[in-house]
């Protein structure tokens, strides 16, 4: 019942900030919303057991990601990317139309197709997916070690790169 | 939990990481006259990364690490070292280009041996997790390279517009994988090759497939999804243009075809008749675009367009008719290796023509050849190389993609074969225009006639390691077959 | 109760798909990339709930790491955007118009 009631109130307020991201006219209340959908599916992680995941969420997107989208509005500044005329040429708004269609219909396949995803859903807390730091940590330094430093390798060279490319001192413009 | 790591199967990658962190410092000791120790050491290491690759082929032995997803076979191996030397000619060709218009040197050098990192990684791949870090680890420094010219607005928009359409499709290919997984519960080719077998006829199984080749599509530039690629080529660093045609796409095939290849065999009926869409749009999208071109890198562009339906051929075609993949398997990597050698050569000529005329405008390039006659040598061999005129290596690549269709026979591959067929004779006009400008046509404006406008040394290193390597194949083509019967022994993993 | 992985996948698609028409419908670049960020937390959901539903941790570790590359990802593309935004000041994508496909 619990499971229950937790998904029906954050499965909206998850849709409403998603919806709030795509159709906000100023881009702080779409980062507003964004976040909102953040938390909800953070919590929707916790209901599945992803402890971990769910931490990582809260943290990594919800304070770094999102501070870091606010930042850059801020600094490009709001007055500029606020309330630009975004009335769109006809033949976008048709294909906007047909491709929500579209995915719409696929989805609608597959849910017809497979809406019991799994054969028997567990009633229990099964104890291979209770994900908690140490479950999770297993696996990721050993079998997917490798993975783990290319990421890190990744995240380094982001860092860097994205300095060098957003640094103007010194560089011919 | 007891886990084994097999150093020597990891060593072109540790030597390629180990090259990073070496230009990653000297880029910080160093002053600005001395900066070009980096770019030697970038070079230097990318050749180390050489070695172990030849140690590892000639023990010849497949080695496997973390349950099968990590495995070091044959067709690993000729991939490593297809991408190496690309990534070999393309640090040549940065080097003075770089130095020169005085971009940031050290960064741009860690991110493009980042980028090859990603590929070597992913050449190795044999799951989901891993192909997607590799995927990602290769093109994540190209965003930021794309645009590295930062006084031009072209550059901008270009790593703006290859941002926006990587990570668009990024999220569209995780969301198909994401199906997969859910559907079968394995994360793992082998796994995944037993859980999807003849389940092709479940919506959410072909839901899957087509958002996986959708966001493979945009990687390796297909139509309808390659309408970033001709922007992103004009306005990125010529030599990152390069690198994103041969390398990137590269990369992107071999994704490609090890998901279809390895982990999705059982559903063919599924993905066959999308990727014969693919393939016969892209030859023809492309080859009629790159009519109208009159500017030599955007025609590049579109020419790399056509060349990828060409690759998406032999596979297309096997699929559909249900033949033997492992044929078409073979001619795909072959072209992929000619296509590489031959395009990296025509774009260090663009770099080494632009020196002379300053600009990239075909008009510009009227009469090239009558002030450089060696310089205009080089275009027709290129340019007819990519043509597919013999004995240049170009010839051998279509020949193979049409000797693996006539194998796989079959009413719709025969179409499939002359539509390719058309296209090549498309092709060839506009590639025999370019050479037709350079040597025939009156000079319309002044060559930079001075000593800078000379090609650097490692430029010309690069020029005659291509040439070299275009001629050589097309008169051997037994240089490249191996490269095809080596990819045969494909270890599934797991 | 368990929510079967049903529903949570329909609301995963329903992300999706919202998403999807952000970047159709939207010209500024920062919310268009807001919406990637919507798509991708929907293949978290997708991901989380069937490794769930198939009582399997892989789905987690799969999870974490497009988390991890996400966050990288929006570093590149903000410093694209914040490149960009210095030289000149809009975040429409249709007033970038220098190249034309």
């Amino acid at each position: 019942m619990v499971e229950g009631i937790l998904f029906v109130l954050m499965a909206v307020t998850a849709l409403a900030g998603a919806v709030t991201v795509v159709v906000a006219r100023n881009p702080v209340y779409s980062a507003m919303g964004l976040l909102g959908t953040l938390f909800s599916v953070a919590v929707l992680y916790v209901a599945q057991l992803a402890h971990f995941v769910a931490a990582v969420q809260v943290i990594v997107y919800a304070g770094a990601v999102m501070t870091l989208f606010l930042f850059v509005i801020m600094f490009i500044g709001v007055d500029t990317s606020d309330d630009r005329d975004e009335r769109l040429p006809m033949q976008r708004f048709w294909v906007g139309i047909l491709a929500g269609v579209i995915v719409l219909l696929a989805a609608g396949i597959t849910l017809s197709g497979n809406f019991d995803w799994v054969p028997a859903a567990v009633e229990t807390i099964p104890e291979a997916t209770n994900g908690t730091i140490q479950a999770i940590a297993e696996p990721l330094f050993t079998d997917w070690v490798l993975a783990f430093e290319a990421t890190a390798l990744l995240l380094t060279i982001s860092a860097a790169g994205a300095i060098a490319l957003a640094h103007f001192k010194g560089q011919r413009t | 939990m007891t886990f084994t790591i097999d150093y020597l199967a990891l060593a072109p990658e540790l030597v390629i990481v180990g090259t990073l962190l070496v230009v990653f410092t000297l880029d910080m000791v160093l002053t600005r006259p001395k900066k070009f120790w980096i770019a030697t050491a970038a070079v230097a290491g990318t050749a180390l990364a050489a070695i172990p690759l030849v140690i590892l082929g000639v023990q010849g032995e497949t080695r496997s690490m973390f349950d099968g997803s990590y495995v070091v076979d044959e067709f690993a191996l000729v991939l490593k070292g297809l991408f190496i030397v690309a990534a070999y000619l393309v640090l040549l060709m940065s080097h003075h280009y770089i130095e020169s218009e005085r971009y940031y040197q050290g960064e741009y050098y860690f991110l493009l041996l980042a980028s090859v990192l990603g590929s070597l990684v992913m050449a190795s791949s044999r799951d989901l997790i891993i192909l997607f870090i590799g995927l990602e680890l290769t093109t994540a420094p190209l965003f930021l390279l794309t645009g590295w010219r930062k006084g031009d607005a072209k550059s901008n928009e270009a790593s703006l517009k290859y941002f926006i359409l990587g990570v668009l499709s990024t999220a569209i290919l995780l969301y198909g994988m994401s199906f997969l997984y859910g559907l079968t519960g394995e994360i793992t080719f082998s796994g995944l090759a037993e859980a999807t077998a003849g389940r092709g006829d479940e919506p959410a199984m072909v839901m899957a497939i087509l958002f996986v080749i959708v966001g493979f599509g945009f990687k390796i530039a297909a139509v309808p999804f390659h309408f970033w690629a001709p922007d992103t080529y004009e306005g990125a660093p010529t030599p990152i243009t390069a690198y994103l045609s041969v390398n990137s796409k590269i990369a992107g095939f071999v994704a490609l075809l090890l998901m279809l290849y390895i982990a999705l065999p059982g559903v063919s009926e599924v993905w066959a008749p999308a990727l014969w869409i693919l393939a016969a749009l892209s030859m023809t999208v492309g080859n009629l675009s790159a009519l109208r071109q009159t500017n030599i890198v955007r025609l590049l562009a579109y020419s790399s367009v056509a060349q990828a339906g060409f690759m998406l051929v032999p596979f297309a075609a096997a699929a559909v008719v249900g033949a033997d993949l492992e044929e078409a398997f073979a001619a795909t990597v072959v072209y992929l290796a000619i296509y590489a050698v031959m395009n990296l050569g025509a774009f260090a000529v663009v770099i080494a023509g632009a020196r002379k005329t300053r600009s990239g405008e075909l008009s510009a390039w009227a009469g090239l050849a009558q002030v450089d006659s060696r310089l205009g040598v080089l275009v027709a061999v290129f340019f007819f190389s990519l043509a597919g005129i013999p004995p240049l290596a170009g010839w051998f690549a279509k020949f193979a993609m049409f000797r693996s269709v006539m194998i796989a026979g079959g009413t719709t591959t025969v179409v499939l074969a002359v539509i390719a067929a058309v296209n090549a004779v498309i092709a060839l006009y506009y590639y025999a225009k370019v050479v037709k400008t350079v040597w025939v046509d009156d000079p319309t404006g002044e060559f930079v006639e001075d000593v800078e406008a000379a090609p650097a040394v490692s430029l010309r290193l690069a020029l005659w390691v291509s040439l070299a390597l275009t001629v050589a194949i097309g008169f051997f083509p037994a240089l490249v077959t191996f490269v095809g019967d080596a990819s045969r022994v494909i270890a599934v993993g797991g | 109760m368990i929510v079967s992985a049903g529903y949570y996948m329909a609301l995963a698609a329903a992300l999706f798909v919202i998403g999807a028409l952000g970047m159709l419908l939207r010209r500024n670049v920062l919310v268009m990339f807001m919406c990637i960020e919507l798509m991708l937390n929907a293949v978290n959901l997708t991901l989380i709930s069937a490794g769930r539903a198939l009582n399997d941790l892989n789905g987690q570790v799969a999870v974490f790491f497009i988390l991890v590359v996400a966050a990288a990802e929006v570093v590149v593309g903000l410093a694209i955007i914040v490149a960009i935004f210095r030289r000149r000041s809009t975040a429409s994508i249709d007033e970038l118009s220098e190249l034309r496909g």
